[in-house]
Formats: structure tokens, C-alpha cells, sequence
């Protein structure tokens, strides 16, 4: 397993590095100018110096290696920095990849909007699977009873009413129609700035979540509790669990120790494999609450053609997917013993 | 007489009640303004973006700027320069600005002649990439004649010299701050950029790119008493619907801007009666263009051209009559509610360049508009379609795709039929409409078609660029590959003499005289018929006083004056 | 073979009138429209120590009746009665008391071994349910289990699919084996085995019978094996039983027209005979379970069908000492 797990992530430098430079070709290919956003009275010459001056002036392929020496040796040297206050080489002037719109390191902006979005998306994330892990369980072991028809009806709404209904549904009953003063008055808007000090201010920080949580943790839940009502319908017709049965193990049991476990694994999997997702943030539920979380920070970047940005945060993207499709593999393997790799 | 002792004796008191509150600073805590696009960065010289913009002007200050009626008023000047007051230079190629004494930065260093110059090198520095560049259009040299006098020389005759730190696009930052940030080193300086020292009523306590930034009263503001505010929080993100929420239905926040969402909506918004939508009004309009020339596809070549002289449309009762057929408050109403208003001028603000002489459009006249047709010898025909000497009032009238577009067509199409005048609707996509392609019949230049409507501007608040469009030599035609900006193919000699004279005169009031005197030319003999003053939305919480909302500036332009009612 | 079991016991497992029909639902709402009428009333009795075959083609509900008589369907209607005691009416709690008196060995012994668990911990696992045992009591019992269906003990902490077919199968076998049951159904228990390794199974079967006096219920469609291995053989056609007797009463001379065309089927083990039987071809499918005809269920195929066959169904009468059939022919 070891080895195998170490081979996996050699493998994946030479294809993390590929991503990059295909990123970098689609983002220098794609019809979009940095000051394409500027008001119109901004004559053409400015406008070639400001190109200039970020350096669009130089070839492509200079530009790439440029970022991959900012991204791939000063960036971890900078940490280092941070971190242990080692200092390798020149640690002042040392060029980090900067935002073209904020004039602003991109790992500092990122590393500012990593909290909201882990907050949310990922707390929506687990709520989501803790909702969805027993719904799909009882549909499934009362397949067509009304709780099923119910489950069923409650994913699909999930799953097909899109975001920003659902938000905006939850914004006019919670914070327009209940009074101000109301304990069920929750914020339509997100504080980024708020910090948890405190009983109180954690309380606070509950209740900004809550909306934005719950409209995701539904989306959420549709989609995982669909996958685990099916992989135990896939289960509970399964041989072994007749024999637990005829064991004479308790329904819980059977239901639990033999079914579940076994229905578990693909689920894992899509969970793990979901998860770069939480990273990559809900574009749409943070715009409508304003969370301005990773997803709101990749958006403002590809309307402003901050190639920087959106090609450090893409690759990003790039490496947690690589990454998170590794540790399902592995994942799968542990659970499944049928399965090894060599 | 009793009567006025009393009303003395409360003005007093009410006088000295407000003296004894404006004496402390912060008294009224936090506000909370929402931006929809929030802002990037604190540094306008390297950014374009109006919320970039906005957000720094709480902070870093001009030496002047616009108020809420396009007007010019000084911040860290003394006066405007003019050259009336010897300001500006007789031959109008430099003006010299006088700096308010005794005025401080935030950090209590003093702001000095230097920290202007070093501000127009900082922008003119060919590496440093400065985004307001255009603004500095024509400088020569920038230099402090002494420490509170900086003198800005053009390379020739500038009858309008208020370019450079007027308005908050080109504010003064600090020599010291940004001293080693200059050239290619400016993008670099993320802390400077995020958190520039000013001379504002405000100071960034943090700031949270594209998200929110806190910002705190100046402690070295200096006004006594202001802002009123101790803490400010500007948030930004989400959309212009729920920025509107949040100041309207659900109180969270107290000012927004720019809310560009249907009338109908807000109104609903504005019902639940916690918050007021302000509409403020540049010079955006809303017209119909006359095409003077003929469109008729027989003429080929010289088809709108000046060659031929429209055959009908060159009668001025029918020009009349159209624009006297048409119910201008029902349009706002239609299309755009508190976001628009009614106009008699293609040049309706900033104020002082608004006409006076063209009132009386607001009211629809059918009955006026048919004496008039039948006066000038149109007559009924058994169609219902007016006609002389063989020639049918019968008009093709052009427009891009847009839903508002499209209501107005049909509605005014309907009142031109009650005085006997056939329409054909005819719109076109925006793209191709405003898309100036060569090979394309239907761009709003070329103009085949008897008239067209759309919506044009212009940037700032002098109008001599935009009043020069309907110079003879801007008429667009197949010798000029179709550019120019006057669509109606307008031509008078005594027009074009008056925009000649406006390039030589530098007096504000003077130019305005031209300026309503250039649209008066075009109103009164109706080449252009206004149809709707287009503005900017955005809303306040009731709670939330001196709130003046402006177009020619930054909408943040008063946040010293903003206090909370109790 | 088997001579000494001859004398009858008392009955160990007692089966009357069984029926298990499955419902069909149709239409959006689901309304249930028919049954699939698996099992359609079938009454037997399995003695103490020997072992019943039950035999019949596939689709014939021969498996839904070693399910049923272990409840793991809640039937329809009739009575399991199993060492003195009716198991289709028991309660839960009841029932998961009665389940180490009866096991089962079903057909795949892949599916029906739990992936996740180690061979160990599937055979220990009704020992930690049913029985307080220390851990190395279970230790000790597990590795009692493996020697005797010949595992070796070092196998315990594997996982099924490390093992052979064969080896699977004897897994299952441990497991069952582990509460000390008196009664074990074996559903097809070498169905899905290689020829080679059916016999070493069957053999195992047969020597664990011996050792620790089990009682089977042997459901097969292997004709021959079961000749080898059953007491007493049971015919079952469309959910119901037609035959049933000796094995090798029946075998020698079988009564009913489907066992004989059934048996007419199997290879005979001795070449220079097989010329002298005449092969009986049965014609047409086998009717759907949710819609049996009418009289007869075989009367749609049988050579020997009349107008009677179609109308009444026969009666399951004794034709002989311990030899039962549902023909109206037979006299």
C-alpha cells in the first residue's frame, strides 16, 4: 500500500505539472483582457501600458516559467518563512504570484478566504452527509414506504431547485418576514470579519451560518443520500445478508454491522472525492449570502481577467482533485479487502 | 412678535443643540454600506473600477471634487482655480492650486505641495501602469511653488483644466507612504495599496480584498466632529437585488448602491417602509434621433445621406407634432420608475447646463399635435395615415433588442397613430445595433430608417465633447466609413460656430450659456426628441441622515456628513 | 446407505400446508394487482437425522421453501413446525432464540460471506450473539469449526475472497455449523462448484451428518447427487410438491409423469443400460407462477393429460408405505 501510495504521487508531479501549463495556455488563449473592465474613456495607449506593466508584454512560454518559479520555489520558500521564520535566499524581494485586480500576493487572498469557505461549504458538507447517511439507510430498508416516497421527493427537490431559489426563499422567511427582534431572525448577510471570541459572537457566528449551511447541506444531502439508498438496495439483496440473518443476528445488526458497512464504501469514495469541491466553494450560495469565499474569489478574478489569480486558484483546484482521487483509491482499499493494490 | 420670540428661541436652541453633538467625533458607532462588487484594492491610480473608487474616497481626498449637482467644490484646496481669480493663466495652458493650511494626514504628518507633485509622477511614471493616466492628458509639469502651492502646467491652451485632482478618481496620496512604490515597485506594494494614509474622515483598520474593509473615524480629520461614525464597514459582494434587501426588507445594512433591478420590484422593496430609494441623474438620456436625410433603399449609395433631404421628416411641424404625441411620464413610469424623470433636453445635467427654455414636453398633447398636421397641410386619409401631395406620414422606427426598448416602441407607436402617422417597429440586436460593423445595414450610425432611439452619455461632468457630436462634420457617412456621432445628420453653421467658441472659453458660466444654447438649437427645432432622463438607484436606511446622493463623484463623496438619526 | 437411519423417528421438522405467494404491484400507485405464487401449499415432514432432497427445475420454488421453513420470508400462510415449536408465527425475539437450532448453507458461497469480515470473525459472529463465550473460548471454538470442514486455522484472519470456491463453501459450512444446529437447510450447496470439488463438499456433508447427527433439508436440481446423498427424495413442480418418497422407491419406480420424465433426463451411471430407458421430452415452457393453470399445474405438459386434469386439482394422497403423489392417474 505504501508503495503503491508513493508511486501514485510521483506520478502525479509530471501531471500536476502538465495541468498547469494547459491551464496556463486555455487562460492566455481565452479572449479576456485584464483592463477589458475599465471604464471606456481610458484611451488605448494607457491601456498598453498597464498591460505592460503586468507584464503581458513578454512571450508566453517566459510568462509560464515566471509563474512556475513563483509558484513552485518562492511561494514555499515564503512559507518556510512564515512558518519557521527560516529565511533561504532573499526573503524580502523575493517575487511571489501577485493578483493583477487586488496588486496583492494570491496565496495571502486565498489563505484570508480559506475560513468562510471551509466554515461553510464544509460545515454544510458534513451536515449534509449526516443527514443524508440515514435517509438514504431507512429508504432504502423501507423501500416505497411513505418515509422513502418522502426521502425520494425531498432529494429531488434538492437536487433540481437550484441554489439560488432555495437562498433567497430562506432570506425572505427568515430575515425579511420574521421580526428583527425575533430569536429566529437569522442575517442574510455573512460577516467575514466577525471573530469567535466568545460565547456570544459564537452564537453569532451559528446564526450566519445557518442559512447558507442548510441551503447546501440540502443540495448536499440530495446527491449523497440518492448514491446510499441505492448502494444499500445494492446490499440488502446481497447473499451475506441472508446468512446474517440466518445467523440469527439482530435486525440492527444486520442492518448496521452487515449492510451498512459494505454500502459504505462506493459512498466514501464520492465523498471523498466531493471534497475538493468544498474547497473550490459554492460560487452561487456565496454570492447570494455573501460569504466571498474561494468561489466568489474565482469568479471576480475570471470577469477581471486576473490571469494570476484564476491560474493559481484552477491549479489549486487541479491538485485536490489529483490528490483526493488518490486518497479515495486508498480509501478504497482500506475498506474494501477485496481490493489491494501492488 | 411673541410668535417669532419663540421660533428664535427654539432656532437658537435647536443651533445649539446641534453644535453640542457635532463636537464629538464617532458619536452615532457603526454603518454598514453594501457595494454588490466590492472592492479590490485602495489605490485608484491602479484601479478603474468605480466601487475601487468609492471606497478609497472615504479615505484619500482630491483638492476638489463635484458635488451632488456637478459642481466643483474644494476639499484640500482653498478655492477652484479660474481665471477670474487668476487661477488659471491667462493663456490657459497652467493653473495653480492653493492647499488649505494646517491640514494633516491621518498619521498627523502635515500635507504639503510635495505630496501633490510626488501624487502626478506617481501616475505619470510610464512603468507604474496608472490607470488613471487620461486624466493627466496634456501635462506638462506638475511643481510646488512653494509648500502649499502646486502649479500644473499644459502643453498648450486648456480651456477645461480640471483633469488632474479634481474628483475622486485622481486623489492626493501620501509622498512618504507610497515614496518607494513608484514605477514598476507600485503594484508591489500590497500594504500601501490596501491601506493608504489619508486626509479623509475615514482610516482602514482592515481590509479583506473583494470582501469587506473596516474602517475607523480619522482622529486627525480635519473637521471637528466628523464623521459622526466612529467605525465604518463597507461590504461588498452578492447582487444588486440583495444589496437592495438588505437596506430595504431586512435593515441589516444602511446604504447601497447602485441597484439597477425593475422598478416594480423596489417599489415593493421601498413598502416595507425601513429604508428610501434615492435616484441621482447624470446626463444619461433616453432620445429619439430624426433622421433629416432619406433612408429610401431606391438611393443606393446616397441612401441617408445629405444629398437628399428627407422627404417629410425635413417639415419641422412633423417633427413637432411626433415629440407633442408622446406621454414622456408615462414612459418613466413604464420603464424605469425612481430611475428616471422626465426631460425636455438632450442635455439634462449636471445642472447648471440644464435648459430652461424647453418646458412643457411633460404634457402629452394629441389634439395639439393633429392642429398642427392639419395646419401644415398634412391631411386624413381614408387609411387614418396623413398625406401631402402624394407623400404618406408612414415611418420606419428603429431601436436595439431590449425589453423596456420595446415596450416604449409599442406605446408610442400607438399615440402617432391617433395623429395620423403609420409606424413600423423595427429592433435589432444590441451587438449589431451598436456595433459599428461596416457590412451591416443595420447599425444605429448608418441609420436606415426614418428614426431610431437609444440612450447616450458622456463622462464627467463638461459637456463640450458630448455637444460637438452634431457638428456637419460629424455626420456619419460612407466617406467617413460611417463614424461620427450625429445620427440625425443635424447641420447649421451657427451650431457649429457656438462649439468653436466653448473650445476658446474657460468661464464655467459662460460655456453653460453656450451649452444651453447648443441644446435649445437641437430642442427647438426638434432633430432630437428627449424621451427620459435615465439615472442611478440606490437606497438608504431611513435611520441614516445626510446622505446626498451624486453622479458626478463618488457616491461616498459626503460620508463626513452622514449621521444617525435618533 | 444410510441403513441404520431407516428405522422412523419422530418427525424433526414438520411442514403443513405452506404457502408463499409474493405480491405484484402496478401503476403509479403502486396497487397490488396478483402474487407470484412461489410456494402454493405444500405440506411435509423431515425426520430426525435423515436427509429430505427436494428437487425440481429451476424457477420451481424449491429454494423459496428452504427460505420459508428457515423464516427467512415471513410466509404466507401454513405451519413450520420445528423441533416441537411453530417458527411461522414466532416473534422476533423468539425467533433469533430458535435460529441456532437451524442453519442454512446457501448456494454462492462468494455472495453470501460478508466481504468485510475475516473468516474468523464470520464464523465467530452467532457465537457473540448467541453464546457468552470468552474470547479465547471463541478462539478455540472457531478453530474446532475450520478443522472440521478442513480449514486450516492459520485461514481465520483472511478474507473470503482470498479463498477457492471449495474452500468457501466450507467457510459457510464452519459457520453454519458453529451454534450446534440440529437442522441445516443446504440450498444448492455445490451448484456454483467444480464438478471436482462437489463430491469433497458432499462427502464433508455427509461426514458431519455423521459426527454430529444433523438433520438436512437438501435442495438440488443435481438429480444424481441427490440420489446419492437423500433418505428421502420430494418432487416439487410450479410451487407445489408432486411426488414424494424413498429415494430409492422413487428413483426405481417413479410414479408421477414429471418425476418420470424428470428422472428420464439423468444419465444413467451405467452406459449399457442407458439405451434401454426411454427418454420422456416434456413439451412446452413452464407455466408463470402468477398465473398457474387451472386443475393440474402440469396438466399444460404432461403426455398423459386429459379434460379431468384441467379442471380439478389432484389430491396428495399416499400410494404406498411413505410414498406420496398428486396424480389423478395413479392407482
Amino acid at each position: 500500500m505504501l508503495n503503491y501510495t508513493l508511486r501514485r504521487l510521483m506520478f502525479t508531479i509530471p501531471t500536476l505539472l502538465l495541468i498547469s501549463f494547459i491551464i496556463f495556455i486555455i487562460l492566455d488563449m481565452a479572449p479576456n483582457d485584464p483592463t477589458g473592465n475599465l471604464p471606456l474613456t481610458i484611451p488605448p495607449e494607457v491601456r498598453e501600458k498597464i498591460r505592460a506593466s503586468l507584464g503581458l508584454d513578454s512571450p508566453m512560454y517566459i510568462r509560464y516559467l515566471l509563474w512556475c518559479q513563483q509558484f513552485f520555489i518562492n511561494e514555499p520558500l515564503n512559507l518556510f518563512n512564515q512558518w519557521f521564520g527560516w529565511c533561504v535566499g532573499d526573503c524580502e524581494g523575493r517575487l511571489r504570484v501577485t493578483s493583477w485586480a487586488t496588486r496583492s500576493p494570491v496565496v495571502d487572498l486565498i489563505a484570508e478566504r480559506m475560513p468562510q469557505t471551509l466554515w461553510v461549504v464544509g460545515m454544510s458538507y458534513v451536515v449534509g452527509i449526516l443527514i443524508a447517511v440515514p435517509i438514504g439507510v431507512i429508504s432504502a430498508y423501507k423501500q416505497y414506504s411513505w418515509f422513502d416516497q418522502i426521502g425520494t421527493l425531498i432529494s429531488m427537490i434538492g437536487f433540481s431547485v437550484p441554489t439560488f431559489f432555495t437562498g433567497v426563499l430562506l432570506i425572505v422567511i427568515f430575515s425579511v418576514w420574521m421580526p428583527n427582534d425575533s430569536v429566529f431572525w437569522l442575517p442574510s448577510i455573512y460577516d467575514t470579519t466577525l471573530k469567535v471570541v466568545d460565547w456570544s459572537s459564537f452564537v453569532q457566528q451559528m446564526r450566519q451560518m445557518a442559512m447558507p449551511v442548510m441551503v447546501l447541506a440540502l443540495f448536499n444531502a440530495a446527491q449523497i443520500s440518492r448514491y446510499m439508498r441505492a448502494s444499500m438496495l445494492d446490499n440488502l439483496s446481497q447473499d451475506y445478508v441472508r446468512t446474517a440473518r440466518a445467523k440469527g443476528l439482530k435486525e440492527k445488526s444486520v442492518l448496521l454491522v452487515h449492510v451498512l458497512r459494505n454500502s459504505m464504501i462506493p459512498v466514501v469514495t464520492v465523498i471523498a472525492l466531493g471534497i475538493p469541491q468544498v474547497f473550490g466553494g459554492a460560487i452561487i450560495t456565496e454570492q447570494i449570502f455573501k460569504v466571498n469565499g474561494l468561489g466568489q474569489l474565482l469568479i471576480i478574478g475570471i470577469q477581471g481577467a486576473d490571469i494570476p489569480l484564476v491560474q493559481t486558484l484552477t491549479f489549486l483546484f487541479a491538485v485536490l482533485i489529483v490528490l483526493f482521487n488518490l486518497v479515495a483509491d486508498i480509501l478504497y482499499g482500506f475498506l474494501d479487502p477485496r481490493i489491494r493494490y501492488e | 412678535m411673541k410668535l417669532t420670540h419663540i421660533i428664535a428661541g427654539t432656532l437658537g436652541a435647536a443651533l445649539l443643540s446641534t453644535t453640542a453633538m457635532a463636537q464629538e467625533r464617532g458619536r452615532d458607532g457603526n454603518v454598514n454600506v453594501i457595494y454588490w462588487q466590492a472592492a479590490s484594492i485602495l489605490n485608484p491610480y491602479l484601479s478603474g473600477g468605480t466601487k475601487d473608487i468609492d471606497a478609497s474616497s472615504m479615505v484619500i481626498e482630491p483638492l476638489a471634487r463635484y458635488d451632488e449637482n456637478g459642481n466643483m467644490v474644494a476639499v484640500l484646496a482653498t478655492e477652484i482655480p479660474t481665471p477670474d481669480n487668476g487661477g488659471v493663466s491667462e493663456d490657459l495652458t497652467s493653473i495653480t492650486w492653493k492647499l488649505k493650511e494646517g491640514v494633516t494626514w491621518a498619521d498627523g504628518s502635515a500635507l504639503t505641495a510635495e505630496d501633490v507633485v510626488f501624487t502626478a509622477n506617481y501616475c505619470m511614471d510610464p512603468d507604474g501602469g496608472c490607470q488613471q493616466l487620461s486624466k493627466f492628458g496634456g501635462v506638462e509639469s506638475v511643481e510646488a511653488l512653494d509648500d502649499l502651492t502646486v502649479k500644473i502646467t499644459f502643453d498648450g491652451p486648456k480651456p477645461f483644466p480640471y483633469g488632474p485632482f479634481v474628483g475622486s478618481t485622481t486623489p492626493v496620496i501620501q509622498a512618504a507612504q507610497f515614496a518607494n512604490c513608484t514605477g514598476e515597485a507600485a503594484p508591489t506594494c500590497t500594504e500601501q495599496n490596501f491601506g493608504p494614509i489619508g486626509t479623509g474622515p475615514f482610516t482602514v483598520t482592515e481590509f479583506r480584498a473583494n470582501d469587506t474593509i473596516s474602517l475607523a473615524a480619522n482622529e486627525n480629520y480635519r473637521e471637528a466632529g466628523k464623521p459622526a461614525f466612529a467605525t465604518l464597514t463597507f461590504k461588498g459582494g452578492g447582487d444588486a437585488a440583495s444589496a437592495a434587501r438588505s437596506v430595504l426588507e431586512t435593515g441589516e445594512f444602511d446604504y447601497a448602491w447602485n441597484l439597477q433591478i425593475a422598478p416594480e420590484i423596489l417599489a415593493d422593496m421601498e413598502a416595507k417602509g425601513i429604508g428610501t430609494v434615492l435616484s441621482g441623474f447624470g446626463p444619461l438620456v433616453e432620445r429619439i434621433m430624426i433622421n433629416l436625410t432619406d433612408p429610401s433603399a431606391d438611393l443606393g449609395e446616397t441612401r441617408s445621406t445629405v444629398a437628399n433631404p428627407h422627404p417629410f421628416m425635413s417639415d419641422m411641424a412633423v417633427r413637432q407634432a411626433l415629440s407633442m404625441a408622446i406621454d414622456r411620464p408615462l414612459l418613466v413610469e413604464v420603464g424605469y420608475g425612481k430611475a428616471g424623470k422626465v426631460t425636455c433636453n438632450v442635455l439634462p445635467s449636471p445642472a447648471i447646463y440644464d435648459s430652461p427654455n424647453n418646458a412643457g414636453c411633460e404634457v402629452q398633447d394629441i389634439a395639439g399635435a393633429n392642429a398642427l398636421l392639419d395646419e401644415a397641410g398634412w391631411e386624413l386619409g381614408s387609411d387614418g395615415v396623413r398625406a401631402k401631395d402624394g407623400v404618406r406620414l408612414s415611418i420606419l422606427y428603429q431601436t436595439s433588442t431590449n425589453a423596456v426598448r420595446q415596450d416604449f416602441q409599442a406605446l408610442i407607436k400607438q399615440w402617432w397613430t391617433e395623429i395620423g402617422i403609420e409606424t413600423e417597429l423595427k429592433n435589432i440586436d444590441a451587438a449589431v445595433f451598436f456595433g459599428g460593423d461596416q457590412s451591416s445595414p443595420d447599425t444605429f450610425q448608418k441609420l436606415f430608417a426614418d428614426l431610431e432611439m437609444y440612450a447616450n452619455t458622456f463622462d464627467g461632468t463638461d459637456p463640450e465633447a458630448y455637444m460637438g457630436n452634431w457638428a456637419c462634420s460629424e455626420i456619419p457617412s460612407p466617406d467617413n466609413a460611417w463614424l461620427g456621432g450625429n445620427m440625425p445628420r443635424f447641420c447649421d453653421p451657427a451650431y457649429d460656430a457656438l462649439i468653436v467658441e466653448m473650445g476658446g472659453t474657460a468661464d464655467i458660466n459662460e460655456r453653460a450659456r453656450l451649452a444651453i444654447e447648443m441644446n435649445d438649437m437641437l430642442m427647438q427645432s426638434y432633430t432630437i426628441i428627449p424621451l427620459v432622463h435615465r439615472g442611478n438607484v440606490s437606497a438608504r436606511a431611513n435611520t441614516l441622515e445626510g446622505v446626498k446622493l451624486n453622479v458626478w463623484d463618488s457616491q461616498l463623496w459626503n460620508v463626513a456628513d452622514w449621521s444617525r438619526a435618533n | 446407505m444410510l441403513d441404520e437411519n431407516k428405522p422412523r423417528k419422530k418427525p424433526l421438522v414438520q411442514v403443513k400446508n405452506l404457502k408463499m405467494h409474493f405480491p405484484i404491484y402496478r401503476g403509479i400507485l403502486k396497487r397490488q394487482v396478483g402474487a407470484i405464487k412461489a410456494v402454493d401449499g405444500i405440506s411435509f415432514d423431515i425426520f430426525e437425522g435423515e436427509t429430505l432432497g427436494l428437487v425440481g427445475e429451476s424457477g420451481c420454488g424449491k429454494s423459496t421453501v428452504g427460505r420459508c421453513v428457515l423464516r427467512l420470508y415471513e410466509v404466507t400462510d401454513g405451519s413450520i413446525d420445528i423441533n416441537g415449536t411453530d417458527i411461522a408465527t414466532l416473534s422476533g425475539v423468539e425467533l433469533r432464540a430458535k435460529r441456532p437450532e437451524m442453519q442454512m448453507i446457501f448456494q454462492d458461497p462468494q455472495a453470501s460471506l460478508n466481504p468485510r469480515m475475516t473468516v474468523g470473525s464470520i464464523i465467530s459472529e452467532p457465537l457473540d450473539e448467541h453464546m457468552i463465550m470468552t474470547r479465547d473460548e471463541k478462539r478455540e471454538r472457531v478453530g474446532e469449526l475450520m478443522d472440521a470442514v478442513g480449514l486450516a486455522r492459520r485461514f481465520a484472519d483472511r478474507y473470503p475472497h482470498e479463498f477457492s470456491g471449495g474452500q468457501r463453501q466450507r467457510i459457510g459450512i464452519a459457520r453454519a455449523l458453529a451454534l450446534n444446529p440440529k437442522f441445516i437447510v443446504c440450498d444448492e450447496p455445490i451448484a456454483a462448484l467444480d464438478v471436482s470439488i462437489q463430491a469433497q463438499v458432499v462427502n464433508l456433508l455427509e461426514d458431519l451428518q455423521q459426527k454430529f447427527g444433523l438433520t438436512y433439508l437438501f435442495i438440488s436440481h443435481d438429480l444424481s447427487m441427490v440420489r446419492h446423498l437423500a433418505t428421502r427424495v420430494a418432487v416439487m413442480y410450479l410451487g407445489r410438491l408432486v411426488e414424494l418418497g424413498d429415494a430409492e422407491t422413487l428413483y426405481m419406480t417413479p410414479r408421477h409423469p414429471y418425476t418420470q420424465a424428470l428422472l428420464s433426463a439423468v444419465p444413467h451411471p451405467d452406459p449399457a443400460q442407458a439405451g434401454n430407458i426411454e427418454r420422456i421430452i416434456l413439451k412446452g415452457d413452464v407455466p408463470s407462477p402468477a398465473n398457474p393453470p387451472p386443475g393440474c399445474t402440469f396438466s399444460t405438459r404432461c403426455p398423459r393429460a386429459q379434460a379431468k386434469c384441467k379442471q380439478d386439482s389432484p389430491k396428495w394422497r399416499e400410494i404406498g408405505e411413505g410414498h406420496f403423489a398428486a396424480c389423478h392417474f395413479i392407482e
